[in-house]
Parts: C-alpha cells; structure tokens; sequence
C-alpha cells in the first residue's frame, strides 16, 4: 500500500528528533550530521530502528542538510543514498515503515532579499531528489521552512525530479508569521497550487503553541495536515538547550490536534522514541476525520493573499506599456525603478493585486517578465498578475514568482488552453479566462457561458478546478453597439450563479470613443459589482472608479464600520504636510526640498506659459548649484541634499512630460553605469550617487548591487558609457572592485571609473587603479561635470 | 522594546556637525522614518554559550578554530563566551528598498535609523545576558564581530551556523559572506571573571580617519 492511500484512511505517525539523538550518540558540535551515513551508519540505523520500536509508520532520513547549497563540495548523492538505504533497512528490519526523503532549507537567502538565485535553490535540492527516489523513498518531506520561497524551489525540485509525494511544512512563530515575513495563509495559497500532497508545520514552536495556530491552518487547507512541533519552546540552561514537555504531555496535546482533525504527527527538536511511542500509543487508533475541500479562489505573494469573491477585488493595471510612451521608454532603457515605482503608487492608492506586463517588441518578454516580477517582489508585497501572450515568458514568470499568481490570460481556443493549463497545473495559480475562441467574441451572454463552461471542462481535464479560474466575459464599447453593456452584464450575473466561478472585468473598454468615459466607467462598474462582479482590473489613480468601489463596499456592508470608505476620504479633505505654497518660487521650493510645492510652481509657470528648458536653464540649475554648494561647504545635511534633489526630479519628470516633441529634450551630458560590486549587497550608497547624477543631467544605468565584473564590463561596452561608478561597502568586496576595474580598463578603456565606499580611502582608490575616489555624494558629480566639461 | 537612539541616528546621517540647520521639514522626516521603521521591524536575536580557549593568537570556540590576533586580545582571560546573532528581519529590508525607489532622502534616514535601532537591541540583548552572568561573578565584553580587525569575515556562516541562526531567527550569509537581511549582527560576548576596561567603541578602532568617529 503506498503513503497516499495509508494517508486516506488513517492518522500516521511520524518520527521525532535526529540531530540529538545523533548527538547522544557522540556526534560532535558543528559536524554534519549526515556525513555520519557513510561514517557511522550503525548510529543512523539505530535511531531509525528506535523509532519504528516506539510506533513510527514513518521514518525521516538523516537528509536534512543534504542539498547541494549546504553541504557544497561533499558527495550529496551518496550521502542520500547511503541515508536512505540506511531507513529502508530498519523498515525491513522492523517489518514495516515507510521512508521520508528529509529536505530542509539550504541555509541561505534567495534573491531578491539575499543572493541565492531561484534556480540554484532547485537546483540545490535535485540531486539529493534524485538519488532518494532511486534509493527507494517513499515520499519526500520538505521540512523546516521558514522561507516559502525556498519551499517552492525544493518542491519544483521534487516534482520535477521523481514521482513520489510531497509533504511540506514550514515554521511559524508565535503571532503565526515566518521568518521571511509569510504568514499561514499565503504558505498555504503557495503549497496548495503547487500541488502537494499534506501541509503542516513543524519546529519552533511546541504542541500547545501549535495547538493554537492549528484551527486556522484546518479552516485554510484543502489538504491533509501534518504537526511536528518540539517538544515544547526551547529553554537555554547553562549554555544548552533544553525542551520541558515530556512524553505523555506532548502525545496528550498531539491526541486533541487529531481529535479535531490532525492526520500526520510526529515530533521535531527535542522529541525521542518515548514521545514518538506516546503519541502513537494516544493517536494511533483514532478515527481519521476527513479533509474538507475549501473550493477557494485565491491569490497570493510571498505574505498576502487576496480572495476572490467575498470583496471586490481591485487589480491595479497601470504596469503596462500599451499607450504609456514613459513606461515604454523605461522598459527598452532597463530603468526597472520606474516600474518599481508605479507599483508602489498603485498600492498606495489601493490596488490589492498588480498586473505586471512588459510586453513590447523589441524586448526580450521571456528574459525581462520575471526579472520585473523578482525586482517587484523586492518592494511590494501585493500578489500579481502575470500578463503576457507569450506562453514562454508567462511560464518563467509563474516559476519565478513567490507565491499563488494570478495570471492573465487563457481564452477558449485551444492553442491558448494547451499552453495555458500546463502551466496553471506545474507552479499553482489563477487564471483569468477570457470568454472569446476560435471565432471571437459572441454576441450574446449565453455564447459567452458555452466558452466558459468548454474552458472548465477543459481545465478539468488538467485537474484543474473550476475555482482556479476567474472569467473575464469581456466588457465592449457601448459606442459601437448599445446592448454590448447589457450583455456583458447579463454573462457576469450568469457566470456568477450558474457555473459558481468568479468574474473580472476591464471595465473601462466599455466608453471606448465616448467623452468622459470615467462618467460611464463607474456607472458600469457599479452596475457590475450590482451583479456580481469579484474584480475589475482599472487604474487605481482614477478617483471616479476607487470612489464608487469604495461607496459600493460602504453600502453593501461589506466594510465594517465604513472604515475604508472614511479612511479613505480623510486624505481627500486633510491638506498634504507640505501643502504647496501659493506662488512660491520654483528655485526657492527645490533648494528647500519641498517637492509638491517644487511640481505646482513648474506646472504654474508652464500655464503661464514659459518654456521647459527655460525653467531648468533659468530655475532649476541655478537652484541645484546653489543647493550643492551649501552641502559641500556643510551648511546643508545629506538628508536635505537629497530632498532638493527630489524636488527637481519632481520638476524634471513634469518637464519632460511637457517636451513632448522630438529634439526638445536637452541631450544628457553623459552615460554613467552605477553597480555595487560583486559581493556587496549594500546599495545606499550607490543609490544617493544615482539620484544627484540624474539631477545633474547625466543617463544613468543602474545595474544594481552585487553587480560581476563582467556584467559591468559588458553594460559600459554595450551603452559605450563616458564613466562607471562603483561601490563596496567592505574590505571582503574591494577585491571585487580591482578586478572589475582591471576588466574596464581592458574592454572599455575610454571610460572613467570614480569609487566610493565606506572603506576606501584617496590612496586606495589610486592603487586600485580608478580614475577618482568620491568621497561625498556630491563629489561625483563635480568631478564628471568637471571631465565632461559641464561644470 | 528596544528603540531608536537618536543621537547615534543624527550622528550616522552627520547631523552633530555644525553649520547646518536642521530645519522643521527634516525633522518631521526624522520623525516619520522613525515611526515607520519601528513598525516595520521585526527585532529578534539567538545566542549560544560555548566553551572557548585562548592560545598562540587563535580562539577555539564552538568547533571554530579562528586565527585571529585582534579577537585572542579582545577575549584573553575568557574561558566562555556567547555566539550572539541578531536582526531586525527581512521586513525592514523590504522598507529600505521601497524607500530607496520612491525617496532616497527617506531610505538614508531610515538607514540610520535602522543602524541605531539594531545597536540599542544588540545592547538590549546584551545588558540581559550581562545580568544572567552576574551571579556567576562572570562579567561580558563587548560584541566583537567577524569582519573587525583581522577576525575573517569567512567565520559568519559557522557562527550562525552554530546558534542555527537561519532556522531560528531567518538570518542567513551570502556567498560573500554579508548577512541578509542586512540590518543584522553576528558577534562574539566573551564571559570572565574581570571587568571589561580596556577602549571600546571608537576609541579601540584603527581607522582614524573615519568620518563617523567620535572624539
């Protein structure tokens, strides 16, 4: 019988601790326990017989560490292997057990927090994977993950590696969140679509501390659960670690959790064969209570996740190219901040979910898309919706992605459904799925539910159910044909209570070629909500839209004490901190850092009809020279340097709206690239460097930090950049810096390089070979003004 | 709780220099930075006492053999001492980001503030160990952390290593060695049976053309 069937029909029991029993053993501090498979194979096959003796069905193989991240340079293959042979034999031995292949995590941050790339994180895990199935595993057990990120990353590694289920847990402390910020719901959004068969937790936390967490993890999953707390909260006691609950306590609480619904337990630090032999003593004959399906259409981030269908949902739509000339110009030059930023002003105005698409022509969509979502997911914690027509760029987006994604979009065609599902079926996820196929859109609403009704039965053929999917029956211009709206409506309302499933719409289609359309957005969007409607995917900067979202909400009762609504208008009538001063100089408000006050002078002088280039020329230069002047003989601080600083990209990005016409823009004085070296992950510096660049009038190429030589060798070349500028914060990564200089001054020896960093010193920077040593954030710009002869 | 301490904040951001004039609008960012990263952090730290020896300018400790003349000074007459690790968690990492994107002027406060919070919770965490030890007659010494003097950076990884500092509190070392989430702290506290009197802080430090040195 194998663990999926045992898992139907009864409550199985795990083992408990390794480590400190290996310890016990004569395992010595700091040393790998899973070298002691090949070393002492005799001690691991005993702890495992131990457990079987105490009741185990099923016993973990001393793997924990065995990825190739962690345990670099030592044969993790044999390892494995070795480890589980070691656990089959005791199972033979004893009669019975089934194998756990132990994963745990790899003891490092993955991009973009720390520096592990996702796909080294899968690779880490595959071989131990691998070599486990063969080895004869009977599930594979991905344990002690306190990032959920890592979590998918072993979980890839395991589906695409070998055929055997997948129990996963992760560690949450007391509030019920995880190291890396995830709380229970969004481990459980993530685990579910990637199609795992039990979830749990297990480690830091003790029974009664799970106890507490367990009713919320039964209300969320879909799926069997699995506990393996410790044996209580660890106590440190003349410098060791102790864990107070003993046996007939800990298998006491664990009998509760599967009274009320628990189907896997077992027991992590702490716990021995005599907790183990309780707790199967308490929980072994137990009734089995089943698992309820929870039929949720539900997204997620790495710690957040949106449910559809109880709230409307707003999807801010903003990250899209199509007819935004900036955003286009920001994609095609790599300027990934401005969409970082159009990210973060969406969140602010409400968006709960973010439509990211970056498709343009001359962009490389499969490479780009999910960089941009790894560097949103940096800044924002909103789930997002993957929005591509390229299958390619969609599939490395959806694996790339740290959580449940939403992803635009499937249709009825089946070109679109055969590349579409596959994907929704491999890495988890909602799809919206537009109502049109092979011959359009239909005319009417009951057309609209025929595709939708083809779509779920096609994605059911994936085993993908119908609440993985939100239909979108597509809103059309009402200036083309006056019943579109009418029967638009009417498939939303029929979608909703006919076939169960959940709608989303982009509202605004419908004023196409209409003036005003905001007037007749809402009035539709209202109408929509009215019937049923469980998204709309709009700009979250149109106040009509957010308004009759927010005004439906208060009056459907769906937010409770009005809060959101009355929050939300407060911002309205309360007057900004830094409320722009009627007439105030333009120079005066960017020497003084006030940056909406800076923006309304500009906007005011071009209604009174000055030129751009006469208030940069006139204004703004003037101003930011004064205002550099006064930072380096120290009559201003850091801080407010870069406030004025902020204030003129305020003014310059309005500016540059207004030289719309081709030749108007002054041509930049020069191509900067910026990077922190490779190695160094601290960018602040870099960053401030960045800003006061771009003041000055010079094209900066952010590479960002932790930057290889080569990649910033191949940027100057590519870009043919007047001047480099590098940074390390520390004496570990200056010998990054040198080399990468070495590689500038032979593939790019026209180029300047100017350094900087907490460590450097004048000489330093010489002997390393750079052409300047910056030492303060304006030092830079004087000396390029100084070369380019600007100054 | 541990909170910000504003005097090393404004020394960090060079606001203890004269000349300048911190204006109403710079201190209401203080102000508002301040708020917003004590929301947003996440302060938690794990400690580990080990045997240790002092020999030939090396110190053993915890299975960690660490050639390292500046560390056997700092820790001679020690026979103990805690692996300490500590951060304020990738949350405050995701804030400095955000900022850095929409407000730099915002992310070099932060910064700051950031730097200051951390030391007030390492010294927090420290001042409690302190009083754990008193009543042995064991007395602490200051933090001395991988990277300072010649203690090699390489060491982060066995000392989290060593107090599971990944598992237990989510900080990690990158290949390189930096800690992620970045405003994090791994060090050594030596325990003897003398009081610590010897320079700390600015004082015991080579770098004398530091710009943040004190005195």
């Amino acid at each position: 019988m194998n663990i999926r069937e045992e898992l139907s029909r009864r409550v199985l029991i795990f083992d408990g601790g390794m480590g400190t029993m290996l310890q016990a053993a004569g395992l010595p501090a700091g040393y790998e326990p899973e070298m002691w498979n090949l070393e002492r194979p005799d001690a691991v096959q005993a702890v495992h017989a131990q457990y079987l003796a105490a009741g185990a069905d099923i016993v973990t193989t001393n793997t924990f560490g065995a990825n190739a991240v962690k345990l670099s340079g030592r044969p993790v293959e044999e390892i494995v292997t070795a480890a589980v042979s070691l656990a089959r034999r005791a199972a033979a031995e004893h009669g019975s057990g089934f194998v756990a292949l132990d994963l745990g995590p790899t003891g490092r941050l993955l991009r973009p927090m720390g520096d592990l790339p996702f796909e080294e994180a899968v690779s880490a895990y595959a071989p131990a994977v691998r070599a486990g199935a063969a080895a004869g595993a009977d599930l594979v057990l991905i344990e002690t993950m306190s990032d959920l990120y890592e979590a998918k990353a072993a979980v890839l590694a395991a589906k695409e590696h070998c055929d055997l289920p997948i129990f996963v847990s992760v560690v949450l402390d007391q509030t019920g969140r995880m190291l890396t910020g995830g709380d229970l719901a969004s481990a459980v959004a993530l685990l579910e679509g990637l199609g795992v068969d039990a979830i749990g937790l297990n480690c830091g936390l003790g029974p009664e501390q799970m106890a507490a967490l367990f009713p919320e993890l039964l209300r969320l999953t879909s799926l069997p659960v699995l506990i393996q707390p410790n044996a209580g909260l660890p106590e440190c006691v003349d410098g060791c670690t102790h864990f107070r609950v003993g046996p007939e306590d800990f298998a006491a609480a664990m009998a509760e959790l599967v009274k009320a619904g628990l189907r896997a337990a077992g027991g992590c630090c702490g716990t021995t064969p005599e907790h183990i032999r309780a707790l199967a003593d308490a929980c072994r004959d137990l009734p089995a209570l089943p698992v309820a399906p929870k039929h949720r259409t539900w997204v997620s981030s790495y710690a957040r996740t949106v449910v559809f269908g109880e709230k409307p949902v707003l999807i801010g739509e903003r990250i899209n190219p199509t007819g935004k000339p900036r955003l286009k110009e920001a994609l095609r030059s790599g300027d990934m901040d401005y969409v970082l930023r159009l990210a973060i002003e969406q969140q602010e105005k409400g968006a709960q979910v973010l439509d990211v698409n970056v498709g343009l022509p001359e962009v490389d969509e499969p490479a780009l898309l999910p960089r941009t979502v790894e560097a949103l997911q940096a800044v924002t914690d909103l789930p997002l919706q993957i929005d591509t027509s390229d299958p390619a760029a969609m599939a490395a987006a959806m694996r790339r992605y740290n959580g449940r994604p939403l992803v635009n979009s499937v249709s009825g065609k089946a070109e679109s459904m055969a590349a579409v599902f596959p994907l929704l079926k491999q890495y988890g996820g909602v799809a919206i799925a537009l109502t049109l196929d092979e011959n359009g859109i239909p005319a009417t609403a009951g057309e609209r539910l025929a595709i939708a009704q083809r779509i779920i039965d096609t994605a059911a053929s994936y085993g993908i159910p119908r609440e993985d999917l939100i239909f979108d029956p597509l809103a059309l211009t009402i200036s083309a044909d006056q019943s579109a709206a009418a029967v638009t409506l009417e498939a939303v309302e029929r979608i909703t209570r006919e076939l169960g499933c959940r709608t989303s719409l982009g509202v605004s289609n419908v004023s196409f070629g209409l003036p005003r359309r905001e007037v007749v957005n809402s009035a539709f969007f209202l109408l929509a909500l009215e019937k049923g409607l469980s998204a709309a995917i709009l700009n979250p900067g149109s106040a009509p839209m957010t308004d009759a979202l927010r005004s439906y909400c208060a009056l459907k009762g769906l937010d409770p004490n009005c809060q959101d609504y009355i929050a939300a208008m407060a911002g309205e009538t309360t007057p900004a901190p830094a409320a722009p001063a009627a007439g105030m100089d333009l120079g005066a408000a960017v020497e003084r850092g006030l940056k909406e006050s800076a923006a309304a002078a500009a906007r005011a002088a071009l209604d009174g009809g000055k030129a751009p280039m006469e208030l940069i020329d006139g204004a703004l230069i003037p101003a930011l020279d004064r205002v550099g002047t006064a930072f380096e003989t120290g009559r201003l601080y850091l801080p407010q340097l870069l406030m004025s600083a902020e204030a003129a990209k305020a003014v310059f990005e309005l500016l540059r709206g207004a030289m719309t016409r081709e030749g108007e823009r002054p041509a930049a004085k020069a191509k900067v690239v910026l990077s922190t070296v490779k190695g160094d992950v601290h960018d602040i510096g870099k960053n401030i460097v960045k800003v006061l660049l771009e003041n000055y009038g010079y094209q900066v190429v952010d590479l960002g930090k932790d930057v290889s030589p080569r990649a910033v060798a191949d940027a100057v070349v590519r870009e043919h950049a007047a001047f480099c500028g590098l940074s390390a914060l520390m004496t570990t990564t200056v010998g990054a810096m040198e080399e990468t200089i070495a590689l500038l001054r032979r593939e790019a020896p026209w180029c300047r390089i100017m350094v900087g960093g907490a460590v450097l010193t004048e000489d330093y920077a010489r002997r390393m070979g750079a052409d300047f040593y910056g030492r303060d954030a304006m030092s830079d710009v004087r000396y390029a003004d100084g070369v380019t002869g600007a100054g | 709780m541990a909170e910000i301490d504003w005097k090393e904040a404004r020394r960090y951001l060079g606001l203890h220099r004269p000349g300048g004039n911190v204006d109403k609008q710079l201190e209401e960012s203080l102000r508002s930075c301040g708020a917003e990263l004590e929301a947003a952090a996440r302060p938690r730290a794990v400690w580990r006492r080990f045997p240790l020896t002092v020999e030939n300018g090396a110190v053993t400790c915890a299975g960690m053999v660490i050639p390292s003349a500046h560390l056997a000074r700092h820790l001679k007459g020690c026979g103990e001492a805690y692996l300490f690790a500590a951060t304020l968690g990738a949350e405050t990492d995701r804030l400095l980001r955000r900022s850095a994107v929409t407000r730099v002027s915002r992310a070099v406060i932060l910064q700051a503030c950031a730097a200051s919070l951390l030391e007030a919770y390492c010294d927090e965490c420290c001042d409690g160990l302190a009083r754990e030890a008193a009543p042995e007659g064991l007395f602490l010494r200051p933090r001395f952390s991988p990277g300072y003097g010649d203690f090699p950076i390489a060491f982060q990884r066995p000392l989290l290593e060593a107090v599971e500092a990944p598992k237990r509190i989510g900080l990690t070392a990158t290949g390189a060695m930096m800690l992620t989430p970045t405003k994090s702290v791994t060090a050594l506290v030596g325990l003897s049976t003398t009081p610590w009197c010897p320079p700390t802080g600015c004082a015991a430090c080579g770098k004398t053309d530091c710009a943040f040195r004190k005195g």
